[in-house]
């Protein structure tokens, strides 16, 4: 079996209104791969920026994948979330990016959005906070239901993702 | 040697921790350790070290020089738990003890070559900023910025089936830097 190792960082995320942030990260793969090693899931720390608008979380990815087959290309979807003094959360974003299918070290810029709901929720968001968020996550990584939506810009995470190949030329595959 | 043990093989780290940028603060000092899976053993050079007190510098770039190297050699079976350089950045507070100024860690990079990298220490807990587990219940407040410059040499990855992508010589760029400096 062909092998892929996904090693890299969640730097940060810029361009959000909102600024004590934290992001929630996931991986989905097809039914051909398999997780050898390293957690699918995780969530970053809150980071408030002192310098500049940029949150920063260098927060590290380490994952070992084994595959049969080329459908399914592993994708990491990212929820952008904001915590406030209170401790109570809001949804800043929600975004996804296929992981890269090259080997070496790729810097990724990954946009987000955010549903945007009635004319009523938006303006209860601006004074109260909350607003709507998706019942299901895979809408986050899944264009099947992505009509229905009607969603406004957030800002962009910066990722950097390093990505080591095994045995793809055994099978042929060319990357 | 190779021959007779296929399944290992090498990566070589050198370079330095070259300078900081802290707003905030002066006199400060940084140790750097390495943080790695079960796979993996240093097996040549020092895995950790604590640098020299260094001051901002009295033109208008304000920059804080180490000038630390770095150069260590692990050997692994498996690129699972890949090497991270942390990074703990210390100085005086009003009393003159040392507290911590921010921690940061990265992934010591795996296509051979020269990389200028620049990096983020926030404040939150030891040895926790390399993983990501338990991350969820800090709060951090990021401040200031690290440079390093590491050169990585590989050995025997091709060998085992791994495919590590081109040789970079251009560098990851932060905040304030020019994209893709060339060394």
């Amino acid at each position: 079996m062909a092998e892929v190792h996904v090693i890299g960082q969640i730097i940060g995320a810029t361009g959000f209104s909102e600024s004590s942030l934290f992001c929630k990260w996931g991986i989905h793969t097809g039914a051909a791969w398999k997780l050898l090693s390293g957690v699918r899931e995780g969530q970053t720390q809150v980071d408030t920026p002192q310098v500049g608008d940029m949150a920063y979380w260098c927060h590290p990815i380490d994952l070992h994948f084994a595959t049969k087959g080329l459908q399914g290309w592993p994708r990491l979807h990212l929820q952008v979330w904001s915590q406030d003094s209170f401790g109570r959360c809001q949804l800043a974003g929600y975004g996804f990016c296929h992981v890269p299918s090259s080997p070496g070290t790729h810097q990724l810029d990954c946009p987000t959005w955010r549903p945007l709901g009635s004319w009523r929720e938006q303006l209860a968001r601006a004074f109260v906070g909350g607003g709507p968020q998706l019942l299901h996550a895979d809408t986050i990584y899944s264009g099947a239901d992505r009509y229905r939506l009607h969603t406004a810009a957030g800002g962009t995470v910066r990722l950097e993702l390093g990505l080591l190949l095994r045995h793809f030329d055994r099978y042929g595959v060319e990357c | 040697m190779a021959a007779a043990n296929p399944s290992i093989f090498l990566l070589m780290v050198n370079g330095q921790v070259e300078s900081a940028q802290f707003p905030e603060y002066d006199d400060l000092y940084c140790k750097y350790c390495f943080v790695y899976g079960q796979d993996w053993a240093p097996t040549a050079g020092l895995e950790e070290g604590i640098s020299q007190i260094t001051s901002k510098s009295q033109d208008v770039r304000r920059a804080l020089v180490w000038n630390f190297p770095i150069d260590v050699t692990f050997k692994s079976t498996n690129p699972y738990g890949w090497p991270q350089i942390v990074l703990s950045v210390y100085g005086p507070d009003v009393f003159g003890n040392d507290v911590v100024r921010g921690y940061g860690a990265v992934h010591v990079p795996f296509s051979p070559g020269r990389w200028f990298m620049g990096r983020r220490p926030e404040y939150t807990d030891p040895k926790v900023v390399a993983q990501g587990e338990g991350r969820e219940v800090t709060r951090v407040c990021s401040q200031g910025f690290v440079t390093l410059l590491l050169s990585v040499v590989t050995k025997d990855m091709r060998k085992l089936g791994y495919d590590t992508g081109p040789a970079d010589t251009r560098g990851v760029p932060g905040p304030g830097l020019p994209q893709g400096v060339p060394r």
